[in-house]
């Protein structure tokens, strides 16, 4: 995949095999691979496991890019291989411009102090050492002095709306201020990248909403280059810009949620995006009747339209309609940006859609 | 490709001879019967007239090892040591020498009362009031009955064996933890010197160390070690991967990560290998007298010479004392739970307050115990016991004479007067082969003739005969209880607390009662060994039965079976892979107490050890010790195999 020169963070081509005991067995996966051999296929010839095969993705800054599949898809090992958690079999990943799989120990623990972070989905706190010396533990690491290495997490903490818990230990928390603990201490290295590998699975779904409206909230303001594994497909709509498509060790496609919608690549892809509340993505402008001529005017505030009918604007989801047309018993006008009435959509053409 | 296709063919080939050699296991039973009676009726009439094997190498084997010791006695003696001594051995020594002295001397410097009280300080931290009470008691108990002196000795020794156990255990084990190289090669170290009788530590030491506390401060190391190190590297390998890739995302140090992460996640795990450390090293601390070193195991020697049951008791309770103090402490060390511990000002003040009342003490001149008791205190036991002697003479005379004459007596005719060694070697490596398969039965032909070779042959035996023995007693009564304890839940709550005290006294407390009973010669070891091997024997056995599934059972009552049904037909065999593992650990521990038992005049190869380490007999020594060695492997070996083979196919 060619890097386009302001992405923050590129993987290209990234493979990783399991269980393979030697470089000898390793090259004999990889070319059975190359010559297209399936995952299961090269289980049974070879007792090796393909984690990721051949990943190529590129994030921009400040933007979050989830990857989203089943369990045992290979998630949590492709984050692992970009994370430089574990080595590549195959390829390469770059942060900035520089390569972090050919780095030296040395540096990419250098590299890690200044720039990345990551959030796990048991947490992996450490239950020895109470919230702050948790929170601040990156900042020890780096050497920070004690007094200031505090300060920095208490800040961080009220951040997370976790004041006051510093001293506690990590079990006398519930789950999810247990996340909020293992976000602050991603959060207070204040790092470029932010890794994330199922976070919220571990919760319960209303902590788990809540959370998720935290990252955002948090999001709006720090503007991190997020990479986030899920495999819940609304929590990828949530919080993704782009969304990557994960199934045996491969990405079966790449894209906005509503360009995964809108056009799903593969069977893999419809049957998540079945499950799907399109209510939440699929904005009006995709189902409504386009009015032919353009040349209503406009009037103030959107809401009512000329004629006295309901308006919404273009880039309303449907969630945001089905009320009104509830209530309305009739068409709804959709509006451009400048307040022109581009179209209409009736209740039955929203329902067809919403039932996939 | 062609070389997996050979590394294929060549696996192929190995397992072939594998399954044709492992035939023997698959035997019907009366053809295997058939050729090991054949055998050994062919052997005996081959060589009949051969029934000791001969002690070619007895010499030969031995002298190296004498010649080394008594090079090393000159040169130590000598004005100008080799230099392994001037930069290793002696420096070592000396520091040993040192700590135990100091030690020694702290614990002795403190003003009475304040030990006790530190103690129950720092138990009660932890909120564990009977804990504490009992850790407090144990400490003031020695000094009551005036044992305070040497209790002292051995807590010193223990404190410096447990000491450099910890400094060398914890990073072998943190190294096998990261090396699993390094982990697969001490692990067959570690096993077998967990199998091994302690006594069998003490050649080696004598022949680098000569006699004194030092060597026995070191045996004790040695022995303690291997709980530690796989515990350490047990609770390293727990950690959860999140928690060390967490701290490998901050860009942490591997020395980082294991200093602030990996050890004290790794904590708990790491105090419980230490306090069984502690009580491994409980367990041989006494018996290191045998090097010289004093303490309360001169005591236990002393009592057994004189007989004199009174004194034992409380020599025996001193010890348990140092075992429950270190027991509890360790518990305390052990809890991390930190709403459960106090605030840091308050441990402060509580140092603090321990520091005044020993200023207070110390500038009162209160030092040394108040004479309160003796030992003469327990002077009406040995009244009880003359009482015992008196009246149950005929019952101690019977049980004696039953067991010499039926079964100590004829097993060792027929093994040392008897059977030719051909057959007897043919014999174990047959049974080796058809119990744990021809590997084993390799094993057992070799080094059972080299037990013969160098001179060990009617001495095993005559150990061999004792283990039989004393294991037969054991299971008689171990495996009825257990099996009536794993039944009856009041049975197992009765119990419990008996084997719990049972087993944190060391093994050579057993004998104090086995020699007071029944006087000197095989039959007190035997007692000693039945008593001391009974404890796991019962437990692992009502474990065993406890874990037998209810439907099974539940199955059985529906077809109308009996009470003795259920059990014959469904519990015993279902229970059977456990009960032998309960089976395995009667005879190790049968084994180890078999040769400490020599001191009472037990004869075999017991009494060779320890006479070799009492006269300084280096080669003889190693000898003993090699062919204890090789009867603990064969003995473990076999019968855990046993075990193996009783496992339900689909478990
Ligand atoms: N260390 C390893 N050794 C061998 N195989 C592994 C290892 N780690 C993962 N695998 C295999 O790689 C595949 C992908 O696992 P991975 O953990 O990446 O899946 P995942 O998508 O994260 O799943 P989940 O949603 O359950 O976390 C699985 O088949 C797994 O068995
Ligand atoms: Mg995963």
């Amino acid at each position: 995949m060619e890097s386009t020169p302001e992405a923050k963070l590129v993987a290209d081509g990234v493979w990783k095999v399991f269980g393979a005991r030697s470089t000898r067995a390793t090259d004999v996966v990889l070319s059975l691979a190359d010559s297209g051999a399936t995952r299961s296929h090269i289980l049974e010839q070879t007792g090796a496991t393909i984690g990721a095969r051949d990943v190529s993705f590129s994030v921009a800054p400040g933007e979050t890019f989830v990857i989203m599949g089943l369990s045992g898809s290979g998630k949590s090992t492709l984050l692992r291989c970009v994370a430089c958690l574990t080595p590549v079999t195959r390829g390469s990943v770059a942060l900035d411009g520089e390569e972090l799989t050919s780095m030296s120990a040395d540096e990419l623990r250098r590299v890690r102090r200044e720039k990345l972070s990551m959030v796990f989905q048991h947490f992996g706190l450490f239950p020895h050492r109470r919230v702050i010396d948790n929170v601040a533990y990156g900042l020890e690491v780096q050497g920070w002095d004690r007094a200031k290495r505090h300060a920095k997490a208490d800040e961080i903490l009220e951040l997370v709306g976790l004041t006051g818990w510093g001293n506690h230990y990590p079990q006398q928390l519930s789950g999810g201020m247990q996340q909020r603990v293992g976000l602050a201490r991603a959060l207070a290295v204040e790092p470029d990248v932010l890794f994330f590998d199922e976070p919220f699975s571990a919760l319960d779904p209303l902590i788990r909403r809540d959370m998720q409206e935290e990252l955002l909230r948090l999001q709006h303001t720090m503007q991190r280059t997020i990479v986030f594994v899920t495999h819940d497909f609304d929590e990828a709509i949530k919080l993704g810009d782009r969304i990557a498509i994960m199934k045996d060790g491969e990405f079966d496609q790449v894209g906005t949620a509503a360009e995964l919608l809108a056009d799903p690549a593969t069977d893999y892809v419809r049957e998540f995006t079945r499950n799907v509340s399109r209510a939440k993505v699929v904005t009006v402008d995709r189902v409504m009747v386009a009015l032919p001529d353009r040349t209503t005017a406009a009037t103030s505030a959107p809401g009512t339209g000329a004629n006295g009918g309901t308006t919404v604007p273009a880039g309303a989801v449907l969630e945001d309609v089905l009320g009104l047309l509830v209530s309305n018993r009739g068409d709804v006008s959709v509006v451009d940006d400048d307040g022109r009435a581009i179209g209409v959509v009736d209740r039955s053409r929203v329902e067809t859609v919403l039932k996939g | 490709m062609a070389s997996p296709a050979i590394d294929s063919r060549s696996a192929a080939l190995t397992s072939d001879i594998g399954r044709i050699l492992d035939r023997v296991k698959t035997m019907p039973l009366a053809a295997w019967f058939g050729i090991l009676a054949a055998g050994v009726v062919l052997l005996q009439l081959l060589f009949a007239g051969s029934e000791s094997f001969p002690a070619r190498w007895a010499a030969a084997f031995a002298d190296p090892f004498d010649r080394f010791a008594r090079w090393a006695l000159e040169n130590r003696r000598s004005g100008e040591p080799h230099p392994v001594f001037t930069y290793l051995f002696d420096p070592l020594a000396d520091a040993v020498g040192w700590g135990l002295a100091s030690v020694e001397s702290t614990l002795l410097w403190f003003p009475w009362f304040v030990l006790p009280i530190a103690a129950f300080a720092y138990v009660a931290r932890t909120r564990r009031w009977a804990d504490a009470t009992v850790a407090a008691a144990a400490l003031i108990y020695p000094g009551l009955v005036g044992l305070w002196d040497v209790t002292v000795e051995t807590l010193a020794l223990m404190a410096i064996a447990v000491f450099i156990s910890v400094i060398i255990g914890i990073p072998l084990g943190v190294a096998a933890a990261f090396r699993p190289r390094f982990d697969t090669t001490i692990r067959p170290v570690m096993d077998a010197m967990q199998t091994v009788p302690a006594p069998v530590y003490f050649v080696p030491m004598l022949m680098f160390f000569g006699i004194g506390a030092v060597p026995a401060t070191l045996a004790t190391v040695i022995y303690a070690l291997p709980p530690l190190v796989r515990l350490t590297t047990v609770g390293i390998r727990q950690v959860p991967t999140a928690s060390v890739d967490a701290s490998d995302m901050f860009g942490a140090s591997p020395m980082q990560t294991l200093r602030k992460v990996q050890l004290p996640m790794a904590m708990p795990t790491i105090l419980t290998g230490v306090t069984q450390t502690i009580m491994m090293a409980l367990g041989i601390v006494v018996l290191a007298t045998l090097l010289g070193a004093g303490g309360l195991g001169q005591e236990v020697m002393d009592t057994l010479a004189q007989r004199r049951m009174g004194r034992g008791v409380a020599t025996g309770l001193a010890i348990v004392s140092i075992a429950l103090v270190l027991d509890r402490l360790g518990r305390a060390a052990a809890v991390t739970d930190r709403s459960v511990l106090p605030s840091r000002r308050t441990v402060w003040w509580g140092v603090a307050a321990v520091a005044a009342l020993t200023v207070a003490g110390r500038a009162a001149g209160v030092n040394t115990f108040p004479e309160v008791w003796d030992t003469k205190v327990f002077d009406p036991i040995d009244d009880g016991v003359d009482w015992i002697q008196e009246n149950f003479r005929w019952l101690t005379r019977s049980i004696n004479d039953g067991l010499v004459s039926w079964m100590y007596v004829p097993v060792k005719d027929l093994l040392i007067d008897t059977v030719a060694w051909p057959a007897l070697v043919f014999a174990g490596s047959w049974i080796s082969w058809r119990v744990a398969g021809w590997r084993l039965a390799l094993f057992t032909a070799a080094a059972v003739s080299f037990i013969g070779l160098i001179g060990m042959w009617e001495l095993s035996l005559d150990t061999l005969t004792q283990v039989i023995a004393a294991v037969v007693v054991s299971l008689l009564v171990a495996i009825p209880l257990g099996v009536w304890a794993g039944r009856s839940r009041r049975v197992e709550a009765a119990l419990s607390p008996v084997l719990d005290a049972l087993q944190t006294i060391p093994s050579l407390v057993y004998i104090i009662p086995a020699v007071t009973l029944f006087t000197v010669g095989v039959v007190p070891g035997i007692i000693a060994s039945v008593l001391y091997a009974m404890v796991p024997g019962v437990r692992i056995t009502a474990l065993g039965i406890k874990q037998v599934p209810t439907e099974s059972i539940e199955a059985s009552q529906t077809f109308g079976a009996t009470p003795t049904q259920t059990l014959l037909g469904v519990r015993l065999p279902l229970a059977a892979t456990t009960i032998m593992a309960a089976v395995n650990q009667v005879i190790m521990m049968v084994l180890a107490m078999v040769i400490i038992s020599g001191l009472v005049g037990g004869g075999g190869l017991g009494f060779e050890t320890i006479s070799a380490v009492k006269n300084s007999e280096v080669g003889h020594g190693f000898a003993v010790g090699l062919a204890i060695v090789i009867m603990a492997i064969i003995l473990d070996r076999s019968t855990q195999a046993i075990a193996r083979r009783l496992q339900p196919p689909t478990a």
